[in-house]
């Protein structure tokens, strides 16, 4: 799982108002080389939560000095682009999980998938 | 074919299209031509199959990769477009393409005659007065393309293919195209794509500089639509077939060929060509087949209808394979691609299908991550925030291959209503493939607030005839239209929901 598919993942437990976002806890991260496309990056940002992805990349060991705000003029700082560019999309999550906020319900990653389906109860 | 002078008339054998000639051949309307360039090599025509409904798809492929305007013809699902022997192997790189075959000749008009033993005679005396010379310079160079990248052995593809259909699915073989009734002579009555991949493996070692040094063998296959011919396609194929072994000294042999002529008939229209792919490349991506697989050149005609821009974020809430994300991810690889599926078996076939694809490109030395991911999510209550997708792309449940009819009545309506909901108000858009039309019809119907019809391809699926619909989401934000209050009100309580879907319609 990567850190761009986690920003857009959310808890949708019944009854849950704030299932977003997920804590992860990750047993086995992997980092993968991706082509690197600065304007993929430019025009992403503002689609994120950019918060929630600082916080993730924290909670895998990888913030690597990504600032918890966004600084102005971003676009043109390339080795800031290639940063987000790493964190969006080279680190993996292969093995672990992801934690509900509100209801501390788990979600298990095995083999880099996130299984996000509820029991009969909880749909 | 649609006649457009400066394109394709080409011919080598005067400028006079005699159609009235009762004595001698006709000449052809075009042809591969004899001009040659010395840097850029021979012009000649290709003619390509693509999956029907996505021609004009393919035609702009063909002019933005290579350069030049393709021509539609008139028997569906065929492309034909003019290039010089230098592009070859750019051609082969297309994606919308199944098939590739050059032209040797083509006949707009053909004047068959009345009696069968009169054609089929004409037909034995046209292959010796064809222009064979560019096509088979062209075949020739073929091989040595392929010998170079060192051809890779895909010996699932077709084989898997035709294990997985399910039994139900109607007889006609996937690569047909054509929606007239028509025969195809192949031996097997199967269609090109059905041949084994063994053959690959089995390719006899030819010296390319002397084609007449060892003995080449060659098969004639005829594809023929229309309801006016006296005779059958083996006919054809068989009395063609004889007067080019006549003329070449090849050896006929339907199943290790080297050479396959092709003799493509519809109507009035006769092509003549040598084929330049042995097997459909439709299933490029996909080493791990699923039941339901759909042929990439589908794929990625879909995804050309959407448009991805860059840094979209493109759904398949019901991604089987993975077929479509993953040929997403390596062709327009400027957006980023979320493979999803309630499925065990599927969410892990796509998994090694994008591993499979990143360890082909580990191995060439380039960058191997893609811009993908799998998550195992339940369709009608996606795990995904909110307005936060621009474009949801995926083939839907048919009820004959995988689901059923009755499912899909209640399934559809519920998928349209989440699809919309994680769906960019105003901005969003869907791509459906389904072949359950009438369903599709009354789901989209009630959803009118949230989802707009913009554009239908009918295609043809495993020989069924399905439709990609081109959505459009509306402006309005999602839970405050009639459609989803209403449903929304209705979900878990059956009676409620009918008296809703009564006051509704």
């Amino acid at each position: 799982m990567k850190l761009l598919t986690h920003n857009m993942l959310t808890s949708h437990v019944k009854g849950v108002t704030k299932g977003y976002p997920l804590l992860i806890k990750a047993t086995e991260v992997k980092v993968n080389e991706v082509e690197f496309n600065p304007k993929f990056v430019c025009r992403m940002i503002p689609k994120l939560e950019w918060s929630t992805l600082v916080q993730a990349a924290d909670q895998l060991g990888h913030r690597e000095e990504l600032p918890g705000e966004l600084v102005p003029d971003y676009e043109k700082n390339g080795d800031f682009l290639k940063k987000v560019h790493r964190v969006l999309l080279e680190v993996e999550v292969i093995e672990g999980c992801l934690q509900c906020p509100e209801s501390g319900r788990e979600f298990p990653i095995s083999k880099g998938i996130p299984n996000m389906l509820l029991n009969e109860d909880e749909a | 074919m649609s006649s457009d002078p400066s394109l394709l008339r080409m011919s080598s054998q005067g400028d006079d299209v005699a159609e009235q000639s009762s004595n001698t051949v006709e000449a052809p309307t075009s042809s591969s031509s004899t001009e040659t360039d010395p840097t850029s090599g021979t012009t000649v025509t290709i003619g390509a199959t693509v999956p029907t409904g996505f021609e004009h798809t393919a035609a702009e492929e063909v002019k933005e990769k290579i350069g030049v305007d393709a021509q539609i013809s008139k028997d569906r699902g065929r492309i034909y477009f003019p290039i010089t022997t230098d592009k070859l192997s750019q051609v082969h790189l297309l994606r919308s393409v199944d098939n590739l075959f050059v032209v040797v000749a083509e006949y707009d008009h053909y004047q068959f005659k009345e009696s069968k033993e009169e054609t089929l005679s004409e037909l034995q005396e046209l292959a010796s007065k064809l222009p064979w010379t560019n096509a088979l310079e062209v075949w020739r160079l073929n091989r040595t393309l392929k010998k170079k990248k060192g051809h890779r052995k895909v010996g699932n593809t077709t084989k898997a293919k035709s294990n997985a259909e399910a039994s139900d699915v109607a007889a006609a073989p996937e690569a047909v195209q054509h929606e007239l009734p028509e025969e195809t002579s192949a031996a097997d009555g199967d269609a090109k794509a059905e041949r084994t991949p063994d053959l690959e493996t089995c390719q006899q070692d030819l010296d390319e500089n002397a084609p007449g040094a060892k003995l080449i063998k060659f098969r004639v296959t005829c594809n023929r639509a229309g309801d006016k011919h006296s005779f059958s396609s083996n006919e054809a194929a068989r009395d063609f077939g004889g007067a080019v072994q006549e003329l070449f000294q090849w050896k006929a042999d339907m199943t290790k060929f080297d050479i396959e002529v092709l003799l493509n008939i519809h109507n009035k229209e006769v092509v003549i060509g040598i084929a330049l792919t042995e097997e459909s490349l439709h299933r490029r991506n996909i080493s791990h087949f699923g039941p339901t697989t759909l042929r990439s050149t589908l794929c990625y005609g879909m995804l050309r209808l959407c448009k991805p821009q860059a840094s979209d974020i493109i759904l398949d809430p019901m991604c089987g394979t993975g077929a479509i994300p993953l040929e997403g991810a390596i062709e327009f690889s400027e957006s980023f691609y979320i493979a999803g599926d309630n499925n065990d078996m599927a969410v892990n076939r796509t998994v090694n299908n994008i591993c499979h694809i990143q360890k082909r490109r580990a191995d060439r030395g380039s960058p191997s991550g893609l811009p993908i991911d799998t998550v195992q999510w339940d369709l009608s209550n996606l795990p995904i925030r909110t307005s936060s997708v621009d474009i949801i792309i995926t083939d839907m449940p048919f009820g004959k291959r995988m689901g059923s009819r009755k499912k899909n009545w209640d399934l559809y309506p519920s998928c349209l209503r989440e699809m919309a909901r994680v769906c960019r108000p105003d901005s969003g858009k869907a791509v459906l493939l389904t072949q359950d039309k009438k369903c599709f019809a009354k789901a989209i119907s009630r959803m009118g607030g949230l989802w707009r019809k913009l554009h239908t391809v009918w295609v043809n699926v495993g020989g069924l005839h399905a439709g990609v619909y081109l959505l459009k989401r509306t402006t309005a934000v999602f839970g405050q239209t009639p459609e989803d209050v209403h449903e929304s009100r209705g979900r878990g309580d059956s009676q409620m929901k009918e008296k809703d879907d009564k006051e509704v319609s």
